[in-house]
């Protein structure tokens, strides 16, 4: 049999196999790479592997090791564990939740709103929803809310990192769809094309960041009608009430100045993503110490609970590193390309056909190694087939989104997971995830129909 | 015999406990060592090269030296549709399975293609590629190696639980070793 044959099929079966092996409930880095491994040894067995490419792991590894980027993952969940330790972050939502009064959902809506903020100033899924997880599933289960509907509003607002600027998943898709745009362009005959820049793309993700927030409070909105019991009220009682106003401004208004500044020294250009981190992890440490909260106990949980979880994290994708490299080297990507060249359908087709590739990737695959497999094979075909480039990459955003939010496989849900406490078990975790991945279907159907929502406000910018 | 393994387990566990408590404590450094780079760019206007190394490799250092411990205090995630649920015995089976066919077998490739790679990195004492880095890049490659032995051991240890626990000598499982699904 044609050994390029060989490969594909292990390829495509190695896929599944992964799939099948993290059933056995082992943990995903460890799994992710060891069934990877079985496959590269049949893959070598028909000569189709060489195993000399396990070589380049090292370089990879130690290529996570030095990267700066990656440094605000430990510092934001720094930030967010000691925010949490000394109960600030509960003190927020709480007394968020208590200026929204009386509402059915006042702590949803806190919960989203806080929740997009904090997104915002990371854009690593799972330093967001470890974050979000730690804050506000407990301080939401103490008032009483449905479980599910809980962790689902904090897997979905943790995966707004994705799409809200400044994620670092749209810096490097504007990098990589600014050079390809250039390249099919030149090929199209068109020697001065309009250049396509992280700008850009950090502009057309604003609406439709923006919508997603609206959509979410408003499926708050509509639970509090049909279901009140889900997300009961708040009520503050009399003798509290008075006190309110002292309570904004010891315990809403400093943390909201912290959060405020990490997001506008990034949005406003001022610090990288990861000095800003730093800044808030120290503001961190200052409000705690300030309340007469910061113990040798506290700082104590709080570095053990940050390295565990950052190493959790990085281990995936040491994990994930192997089934890349094991899937790439096996003709893996060349079975993906020649799929796509033959497909029928048009610019639309092959869109469609992309995002479900995407989103069934986002299942097992990291956000970056799939935007550095996927967006290189195909978004040449799809420039080439007249689609406008920030409008892919952003589509692409909110398709991993969604892809991180599905059940069972979400990366999001992965990391709830880590951090949930045992009265939530991982089904509630799943089904309060749904009613979300609906939301950001009706999202993504809205961005197809009206693509104006993604590139009005950079073509407003740009003139 | 069973008592031997136990003994093994629990100085593997006591080993990545003592490295754990110790490592965690990078990620303070982290975030000193980062927010001082703030400061001095910001306020004082100028840079310490070596210091943008340092709190980027602490956090290599940091995660890689950890992760055996993670493992221990069973913070790694898992897929867990059906491994929630099951009983210990099954637990400790699908954890054996895990450990011979995937955890083992991945720190055995790391090790094996490492070795030459961080060899070599000791041969020239490589340091930063950035001009004015840190000097030592090589100590810091070495903690590819950190990580495979403490998690390879790690998962000797979980191994023997599994044994011990197959062989309905769960009395020889420590508690903070146990099998309740999270500790938080």
């Amino acid at each position: 049999m044609d050994p390029v044959l060989i490969g594909e099929i292990l390829a495509g079966l190695m896929f599944f196999g992964v799939i099948g092996m993290l059933m056995l409930g082992f943990p995903v880095a460890f799994t992710l790479a060891g069934t990877s491994l079985l496959f590269a040894l049949v893959g070598y067995h028909f000569e189709v592997f060489d195993p000399s490419n396990f070589a380049a792991l090292a370089g990879r590894y130690v290529g996570y090791m030095t990267n700066e980027v990656l440094v605000a993952v430990p510092l934001f969940i720094f930030m967010g564990v000691m925010l949490e330790r000394s109960k600030i972050a509960e003190q927020l939502l709480l007394t968020m939740g208590k200026l929204f009064g009386n509402v059915r959902g006042g702590l949803g809506y806190s919960v989203i709103i806080v929740g997009a903020l904090l997104a915002a100033s990371t854009g690593v899924v799972g330093a967001t929803v470890v974050t979000m997880g730690l804050i506000s599933l407990p301080a939401m289960i103490r008032a009483r809310y449905d479980p599910k509907l809980a962790s689902g509003v904090i897997c979905a607002s943790g995966t707004l990192g994705q799409i809200i600027p400044p994620s670092t998943v749209l810096i490097f898709m504007g990098d990589m769809l600014g050079g390809i745009n250039a390249q099919v362009q030149m090929a199209k005959g068109n020697f001065a094309p309009t250049p396509v820049s992280v700008g850009d793309l950090f502009a057309g993700a604003f609406l439709p960041g923006f919508m997603l927030v609206l959509l979410y409070l408003i499926w708050i909105f509509i639970k509090s009608l049909i279901d009140p019991k889900s997300c009961p009220a708040t009520p503050v009682p009399e003798a509290e009430r008075r006190g309110l106003l002292k309570e904004v401004f010891t315990a809403l208004v400093p943390p909201l100045m912290l959060i405020f500044a990490v997001l506008g020294s990034i949005l406003g250009g001022i610090a990288t993503p990861t000095e800003a981190a730093s800044v808030g992890a120290v503001g961190a440490i200052v409000l705690a110490a300030l309340r007469w909260r910061l113990s040798f106990k506290v700082l104590r949980e709080a570095v053990i609970s940050t390295a565990s979880i950052t190493s959790m994290i990085f281990i995936i994708l040491f994990g994930a590193s192997v089934f890349a490299l094991v899937f790439r080297q096996m003709g893996g990507d060349n079975l993906v390309h020649e799929f796509l060249s033959g497909l029928p359908g048009g610019a639309i087709g092959a869109m469609i056909v992309v995002m479900l590739i995407m989103f069934v990737l986002g299942f097992i695959l990291d956000t970056f190694e799939i935007i550095f497999i996927v967006i290189p094979i195909t978004a040449p075909i799809l420039l080439a087939l007249g689609l406008d480039p920030v409008w892919v990459g952003v589509m692409v955003g909110v398709n991993l989104q969604t892809s991180f939010l599905t059940p069972p496989f979400g990366f999001s849900l992965f990391y709830l997971r880590g951090v949930a406490p045992n009265s939530v078990s991982t089904g509630m975790i799943y089904r309060g995830a749904i009613p979300f991945v609906a939301l950001q279907v009706v999202a993504i159907a809205l961005l197809f129909i009206f693509p104006e929502i993604v590139t009005w406000l950079p073509s407003v910018l740009r003139s | 015999m069973f008592k031997l393994l136990a003994f093994l387990m629990r100085a593997i566990n006591a080993l990545n406990k003592l490295v754990g408590n110790v490592f965690s404590w990078l990620s303070l450094g982290i975030v000193l060592v980062c927010f001082a780079v703030v400061v001095e760019r910001y306020v004082f206007g100028s840079t310490r090269l070596w210091m943008q190394d340092l709190y980027v490799w602490l956090n290599g250092a940091m995660f890689t030296a950890v992760a055996g411990f993670a493992l221990f205090r069973n913070q790694h995630v898992r897929v867990d549709i059906f491994y929630r649920p099951a009983s210990i015995r099954r637990k400790a089976i699908a954890d054996l399975v895990g450990v011979c066919l995937f955890l083992l077998p991945f720190m055995y490739i790391l090790t094996i293609y490492s070795l030459p790679y961080v060899q070599r990195s000791w041969r020239f004492m490589e340091g930063s590629a950035n001009i004015g880095g840190m000097p030592g890049l090589f100590i810091l490659k070495s903690f590819l190696l950190v990580f495979t032995a403490l998690v390879a051991l790690q998962g000797l240890a979980v191994l023997i639980r599994s044994i011990l626990i197959i062989a309905r000598r769960d009395d020889l499982v420590p508690a903070d070793f146990g099998y309740q699904y999270d500790k938080e």
